[in-house]
């Protein structure tokens, strides 16, 4: 088991990008092979000493034996875990843009907020954001149709925009409120919101599933009454209590299900 | 500066040297028969040396390039390299940045391509981007099949008068040839339709694809133009489609040729999308032995392949409503890009996948248009950039041609679906290509369709655009070793263009500007002054720009390369 301790001595104005920083790459990495490199910048690369203390303990055979510790306030550190297939991140702090984006495997904490973009189009692993996100969690690239396909991404706090767009595998929990057009484009995968919603999750989606335990605010017409169901049990999940269920969007001959708590959601009764 | 690549394995299939170890000398940007004791030896000891690359149709520069990088970022984000001391940053697949587009063709030991579809409407923004590209030269070729003008005088079979507007609009967009898409079928696209098959008019026009066809044809031939006209046929893409494309052919056997260099009238583009037997997707098979039975038998045909190269690509043409059949098909994003009076485009993503039962057909037949054509001097090496594939694969697709053992492994190893070897007759053809017939369906055979007299080929004089390759012919086995020389294509020794060293190992070792090639028809100018009297009352009435926008300018060429012609012989 190797542990890498980074803790932040200086916070750049300017984003750092750690996609070369994962445990597939890094496994083998030395303390004085950190201490060599050069971290991008913007458009250049300055010694990652400049801004971390490094620490680093044990050793590993492989990614999956490897721990990273980021100490301090990541809020302008972009690409943490990007592409990482094994292995454990914890960041304790803030984490910027594109946090677990493209994940395939292993475990990503942020003991924090994570910026938008948190777990962009994730094929596997974890990840847990303690604190809130912000727009696009889970969702695809820009201009792609093809977006988070498995994996899991639990957030504590609150979610923003867009929350699982064009999920196509997968779980995303949210544990606290979230804003606009959850699972927008979804065709497959799960989405539990036990918060409030603003309005209109599930557009334009065509199978999957989305649950919510609070208070939606609009609803989109596409999504049509369906039946009241209780104690229902949605891909392989039992959950107890009586929801509306909504099927849609009818606008793109959708089939998927949108689950609203009924005592919440008298007004829609 | 002089230079001599000394002790080359050269082919140069124009100068009927085929493997010959000889020297290569150029001297101040064109190829010499012999230089100075001063001259500098480049040592390429038994590596392949060819005139540099000609690629006869790719889609590089214009607004459907535009389009499809404003809507495509995901296709932007796969190749991106950072910036070196000699390049910018590149980035894109299968629309790659203009920088990325002049780099990656110099890699491969390139040096000219034909821009193949520019709306006149947009030339200006054409040549924009052409300045942007580096290290090849471009020839574009104005869309002419479904405009206004020409349907006009081909209704009317006015010859004479669609002779001048060619050759006055190959001066006013600097353009060098005739350019078809699906004739009749986009300006049907304005409606909503389509037209099928060359004997469908075009809705209140009251005139037909073959029509338009001939009298281009004919316009083409009396003005004696480097290039024949350049047919993207109607009906593409849709089984049953044989036919129309053999009647598009045939239709203009009767005309005779004006032009001493190249032998053909009629040169079809990315035929393997045209060349679909059977009624639907279900019951498609290859007409691919119908057609290359016509083309040997027919000397007044060449053609591009438009070679699937089983890879995620974006779909972009001048057939609007081929576009739009696309889209429904996969149900991916869908861009259209109307140009008035002229033409109109679209685009769509595609993901070709060898797990396709039709897409794995497509691939075997754009092969067996390859296997199937005995003389190479009528087939083309493309992949309708980006349409079946990117430029970038043409190395894997030498590695095919060159290997039947690699094209048989990829049928038994389902790395394509079987309807490959089902529905076509690719698993029984054992042809191989040799070096000296790459090299022609690569360079030779291209510059000559073009009626080139400066490239293609290294005759003393012609300029000094050369590639070599590292490998040796005598040593390697293409027919066992399809990644060997996959990679050697990939990666050029040497790219050497007006006699400088662009590429060097792989790598890109100067930078210099693209030159525009455009014709420059003289002793037209009484027809093509009347001609412009009677065109202007219509173009001031229905165009939304004014004519002192629409002309492009000289500043929009800053490295041209006008070639003269002197009409009627």
């Amino acid at each position: 088991m190797k542990t890498i301790t980074l803790t932040l001595k200086k916070k750049s104005p300017i984003s750092l990008e750690f996609d070369e920083l994962i445990p597939d790459k890094i496994y083998n990495w030395e303390k004085a092979d950190f201490e060599n490199y050069d971290v991008p910048v913007g458009n250049t690369r300055f010694p990652l000493t400049d801004y971390f203390d490094i620490e680093v303990e044990g050793a590993a055979e492989g990614p999956e034996e490897v721990k990273m510790i980021l100490d301090g306030d990541m809020g302008r550190v972009k690409y943490i875990g990007c592409e990482m297939s094994a292995g454990e991140i914890v960041v304790n702090g803030d984490a910027d843009l594109h946090c677990g984006a493209q994940m395939k495997g292993g475990k990503i904490t942020v003991n924090g907020d994570a910026e938008s973009y948190a777990g962009r189009e994730m094929e596997g692993g974890e990840l847990e954001i303690m604190g809130s996100t912000r727009e696009f969690c889970g969702c695809s690239y820009i201009g792609e149709w093809r977006g988070m396909s498995d994996g899991k991404i639990t957030i504590h706090g609150n979610a923003g925009k867009q929350l699982g767009e064009c999920l196509s595998g997968g779980e995303i929990y949210v544990k606290g409120n979230c804003d606009i057009l959850a699972g927008i484009h979804m065709t497959k995968g799960f989405i539990q919101i036990d918060g409030d919603v603003t309005r209109w999750p599930g557009g334009q989606m065509k199978n999957g599933n989305i649950l919510i335990n609070g208070k939606l605010g609009v609803l989109l017409e596409g999504l049509v009454f369906d039946q009241i169901v209780k104690d229902p049990e949605i891909e392989g999940k039992n959950f107890s209590g009586k929801y509306i269920k909504y099927t849609g969007d009818i606008a793109l001959n959708g089939k998927g299900g949108l689950y609203l708590n009924a005592e919440k959601n008298r007004d829609l009764l | 500066m002089e230079y001599i690549l000394k002790n080359g394995i050269v082919y140069d299939p124009a100068n009927d040297i085929a493997g010959e170890k000889m020297d290569v000398m150029f001297k101040d940007g064109k190829i010499v028969s012999n230089v100075s004791s001063d001259a500098k030896v480049l040592d390429v000891t038994d590596k392949i040396v060819m005139p540099a690359g000609v690629d006869p149709h790719a889609h590089i520069a214009g607004p459907k390039l535009v389009v499809g990088r404003i809507y495509r970022p995901e296709d932007s984000r796969k190749g991106v390299t950072p910036k070196t001391d000699v390049c910018r940053s590149e980035s894109g697949f299968s629309i790659p940045s203009c920088p990325a587009t002049g780099y990656r063709y110099s890699r491969m030991g390139y040096g000219t391509v034909v821009e193949a579809a520019v709306p006149p409407l947009e030339a200006k923004h054409t040549h924009e981007e052409i300045m942007a590209i580096p290290n090849i030269d471009v020839p574009p070729l104005p869309l002419f099949g479904n405009n206004w003008f020409v349907m006009q005088y081909a209704k009317e079979d006015r010859i004479d008068e669609l002779a001048a507007f060619i050759s006055s609009w190959l001066k006013i967009v600097k353009g060098y040839g005739v350019k078809l898409v699906n004739p009749c079928g986009s300006e049907a696209w304005g409606w909503g339709m389509n037209v099928h098959g060359i004997d469908d008019p075009a809705p209140y026009w009251d005139v037909t694809s073959k029509e338009v066809i001939r009298a281009l044809s004919k316009a083409n031939e009396m003005l004696g133009l480097p290039h024949s006209i350049h047919v993207h046929a109607n009906d593409i893409g849709h089984p049953g489609n044989t036919p129309t494309t053999i009647g598009t052919i045939d239709c203009v056997k009767d005309i005779t040729k004006n032009s001493g260099v190249r032998n053909q009238t009629i040169h079809m583009t990315h035929l393997q999308f045209h060349i679909y037997n059977g009624t639907s997707w279900r019951d498609v098979e290859s007409g691919a032995g119908d057609v290359t039975d016509y083309i040997n038998k027919n000397k007044h045909v060449t053609f591009d392949v438009g070679q699937i190269t089983l890879d995620e690509t974006t779909t972009m043409t001048a057939d609007g409503p081929h576009e739009y059949s696309l889209h429904a098909l996969n149900g991916l994003k869908w861009a259209n890009k109307d140009i008035e009076l002229e033409t109109s485009s679209g685009l769509v993503p595609f993901i070709y996948s060898g797990k396709s039962p039709v897409h794995s057909l497509m691939w075997a037949i754009g092969l067996e248009l390859f296997l199937g054509t005995e003389d190479p001097w009528q087939v083309c090496l493309t992949t309708d950039h980006p349409n079946a594939g990117p430029f970038i694969r043409y190395p894997r697709i030498i590695s095919w041609l060159m290997s039947n053992e690699r094209r048989q492994e990829m049928m038994d190893n389902k790395e394509v679906h079987p309807w490959a070897h089902r529905k076509s007759a690719l698993a029984t053809m054992d042809r191989e290509y040799d070096f000296n017939e790459i090299a022609t369906i690569t360079r030779a055979g291209p510059a000559k369709i073009y009626g080139f007299k400066d490239r293609g080929a290294l005759t003393p004089g012609f300029n000094a655009d050369i590639a070599v390759y590292d490998l040796n012919p005598n040593d390697i086995d293409p027919s066992r070793e399809p990644t060997a020389i996959e990679a050697a294509f990939g990666a050029a020794m040497y790219t050497i263009k007006d006699g400088q060293i662009l590429v060097k190992d792989g790598e890109i070792v100067k930078v210099v500007p693209s030159h525009t090639i455009w014709t420059n028809v003289k002793g037209f100018e009484e027809q093509e002054n009347a001609i412009m009297e009677k065109v202007m009352p219509d173009f001031n009435r229905f165009y939304t720009v004014k004519f002192e926008n629409y002309k492009v300018h000289d500043h929009f060429t800053p490295y041209p390369i006008v070639v003269d012609v002197q009409a009627s012989k």
